[in-house]
């Protein structure tokens, strides 16, 4: 995104997720909860009340703040949002996809998996003898 | 004659040549392949990480009560994470997981380094060497104490927002994320490789058929 500063090599980061309450409650035990001056967070906790629009403008966030390097979006989310996570193609932050608790992880739908699952295809295998 | 023996070399060499970048091509698909199969493998081992870890939060949650572990508890004042990442931007993206990094811990990384700074001294006597090595090793051990000790703090810092006295379950919880913290880190690694090599691969193939 034109403007966006990057990371300055080798500082320190942070991994923001957007994700179901157990996942994040989890992970937050593990030390990885940020809260600026702003109370802004590095994290969105994904419920039955949560909107798209919510979870578009959390994702829109992290992948445009400075000091994320990783999101953690889990899977069933990143599905309701799949063509603002497949139209992201930056290498910083790095979107990882996760399971959650009710909804285990599928390769057919991760978004680094469609886009090189392109090379096995039939055609794309013949074109190239 | 002597123009065919000059034609029969153009053809080796041109055919050479096509070995020659064929290989590479094998080469960077078998490099895409591989860290594919990497990638695959560890989101498998963090699905199972994960299991555990929120199997361990429903039984502290079935041991503590409901009420004492929600996220309406959680710490909304401002601080900052304990745990962090390093990003080494090269060719590829680099990650390198900080765990419970505080002002205490950076201090006694400092330590450790300005102690392996010192050992490129070198000795003046083989007795007072021996010396000073003891006096080095004993201070790695202190320096390596003091640091287990700030993480354990740091730890117990962050299971504090659910109360004093937590359940050990709740604990457990703790360490299964954090190994799977860890396993994201080289999944994020291994998904830079995948996509380098793809980019390769793709070059070769003469562009993506997006």
């Amino acid at each position: 995104m034109a403007g966006r500063v990057q990371i300055p090599t080798n500082n320190s980061a942070l991994i923001a997720m957007i994700a179901d309450e157990d996942t994040v409650v989890g992970f937050l035990l593990a030390g990885v909860g940020n809260v600026d001056l702003r109370r802004k967070t590095n994290y969105l906790i994904v419920d039955s009340k949560t909107t798209v629009k919510q979870i578009e403008e959390a994702f829109k966030e992290f992948t445009t703040r400075t000091d994320i390097a990783v999101v953690l979006i889990s899977q069933y989310v990143a599905n309701m949002v799949r063509f603002l996570v497949d139209s992201y193609n930056k290498p910083i932050p790095a979107i990882l996809e996760i399971p959650s608790k009710n909804h285990p992880y599928d390769p057919a739908h991760d978004s680094i998996l469609s886009r090189v699952k392109h090379l096995f295809s039939t055609e794309s295998v013949a074109s190239r003898h | 004659m002597e123009v065919a023996d000059h034609k029969t070399q153009s053809l080796e060499n041109g055919q050479a040549a096509e070995e020659e970048v064929d290989e590479i091509e094998n080469d960077n698909v078998l490099q895409f392949m591989d860290s594919m199969d990497a990638y695959l493998t560890l989101v498998h081992s963090l699905s199972s990480t994960l299991r555990q870890g929120w199997l361990d939060l429903a039984s502290a949650r079935h041991s503590m009560g409901a009420y004492r572990l929600n996220t309406a508890l959680l710490d909304h004042t401002s601080h900052p994470a304990a745990t962090s990442l390093l990003v080494d931007e090269g060719k590829e993206p680099h990650f390198t997981l900080c765990k419970w990094r505080s002002s205490g811990n950076e201090k006694l990384l400092l330590g450790e380094e300005q102690s392996s700074h010192d050992k490129s001294h070198p000795q003046l006597r083989h007795r007072g060497a021996t010396l000073l090595s003891e006096e080095k090793t004993s201070f790695e051990n202190k320096a390596s104490c003091e640091i287990d000790d700030q993480v354990q703090k740091e730890r117990s810092k962050s299971l504090s927002v659910f109360g004093t006295l937590v359940s050990p379950k709740l604990r457990a919880a703790q360490l299964s994320f954090e190994t799977a913290l860890e396993t994201l880190v080289e999944i994020a690694n291994t998904r830079s490789e995948m996509l380098r090599a793809f980019d390769k691969v793709n070059q070769k193939s003469g562009g993506s058929k997006d």
